[in-house]
């Protein structure tokens, strides 16, 4: 068994939606720190996808320091870092202002829109 | 880039039909990739014709850089090929059957081969003939892949398996991707079964090749795209080539980009439709896709 789910929609590339849930497995507490991550093969046979995918989707994990890979262990899940600056810009302005529009091209309300963060937020811990 | 497969202007007719059509394709080495297209579109016939089974009108094919007329034992060797409708000698025993197909392949990995047993369930001393077809499928499936080919082609291996059964297939066909420089060639009619196993797409139609290319590019250039206009135009609106299935209602434009980018895509909608006032972008499956490829195929050929 694989320590994260993952249901495919259409449309998403296949890593996209695995390093999502990915990340969401780890700000939920259910992959932690130092706990064993699939390895290539595994994910691909689990997942039933493309080993290439499985593959690149473990280097991009790496090089977003979620996971690494110990020579001879495997890979494990890192410490959750502290973002880099450029990681802050893209939350705190860009996916932000992505929301924030989205949000009112569809009318819905500020406060709304604060209580559904704060309710994620909530979730994530 | 290195080619497993490569055809160059593949062209085979029987009678006046024309069964493939000037097909030139090239497949890298290392990758799945999925053959796509409707019945009769042609993927057997080349198939075929890769594996000299078919000797073609026009044109030539190479298999790991040999001619297709020339293919050798050596070459043989190397290659696991299982076909929806294979003809097995229903005489033979499970057992028996694997054991004459071992003596050709110098390759040949027993402890392999009883793994692919075990994970499959196949009971070794039942004639082939009062197997079910899943079960015959499999046994075919355990024979091509014991001895660890470098190229699997696969010929509607799903067609008439039950969920489980494609399921258990699937995870065989990973098992190979173990060994160095595999690649696999995998023919569906079956979209859905084959989007997330493989990593390049090509798709043919009446003999012809539409697509071939890498599947996470194809799902980034094309999307569903819905515009609402600010007022609805007076005459009628023309739309460029690579949009496709276009239509227009009142203040609603619908259409498939084909050549969608993040945010140049935008843009350029915008400046081809003034009046937009929003643009919705919606990603699309594999499936949906070859629709639309299919429909348009259609149409420009009527």
């Amino acid at each position: 068994m694989i320590p994260f789910s993952v249901t495919f929609k259409a449309g998403i590339p296949i890593y996209e939606q695995v390093i999502y849930a990915v990340k969401k497995a780890i700000v939920s507490g259910r992959l932690q720190e130092g706990d064993p991550f699939p390895s290539v093969r595994e994910m691909s046979k689990e997942l039933r996808i493309n080993p290439n995918t499985a593959q690149k989707i473990v280097t991009l994990l790496v090089q977003e320091k979620l996971i690494e890979i110990k020579p001879g262990i495997g890979s494990i899940v890192s410490k959750l870092g502290n973002a880099t600056e450029e990681q802050r810009h893209t939350i705190l302005n860009t996916e932000a202002e992505k929301l924030v529009i989205e949000a009112r091209r569809l009318s819905i309300k500020k406060g709304e829109l604060i209580e559904a963060i704060q309710n994620h937020w909530g979730k994530g811990k | 880039m290195e080619y497993v497969i490569t055809t160059e202007q593949l062209t085979k007719r029987f009678g006046k039909q024309v069964a493939i059509n000037n097909l030139t394709l090239n497949i890298p080495t290392g990758c799945i990739f999925a053959f796509l297209g409707p019945n009769g579109a042609g993927k057997t016939t080349t198939i075929k014709a890769l594996m000299n089974i078919l000797s073609p009108n026009a044109g030539t094919s190479t298999v790991f850089g040999v001619d297709s007329r020339k293919l050798s034992p050596t070459e043989f060797a190397q290659i696991g090929y299982v076909s929806e409708n294979q003809e097995l000698p229903l005489w033979m025993k499970t057992g028996y059957f694997l054991n004459y197909c071992k003596s050709f392949y110098p390759t040949w990995d027993d402890g392999f081969c009883q793994q692919l047993l075990k994970q499959f369930d196949i009971p070794l001393d039942k004639k082939l003939k009062s197997l079910s077809r899943g079960m015959r499928m499999k046994a075919a499936l355990v024979s091509s892949l014991a001895y660890r080919p470098k190229l699997l082609v696969l010929d509607e291996p799903f067609s008439g398996l039950d969920p489980l059964v494609r399921e258990e297939f699937v995870s065989g066909i990973l098992e190979v991707t173990e060994t160095e420089n595999w690649t696999i060639f995998i023919s569906s009619h079956d979209v859905d079964e084959v989007e997330r196993l493989a990593d390049r797409v090509g798709i043919i139609d009446k003999g012809a090749l539409m697509v071939n290319e890498n599947i996470e590019e194809l799902q980034c250039r094309f999307r569903w795209v819905e515009v609402t206009l600010g007022e609805a135009p007076a005459g009628a609106v023309s739309f460029p080539a690579e949009w496709l299935a276009a239509e227009q209602k009142g203040r609603a434009v619908r259409f498939v980009d084909t050549q969608y980018q993040e945010d140049a895509g935008q843009q350029r909608i915008r400046s081809l439709l003034p009046a937009c006032t929003d643009i919705a972008a919606q990603g699309m499956s594999l499936r949906e896709i070859f629709v639309v490829l299919a429909k348009q195929f259609k149409q420009s050929n009527s």
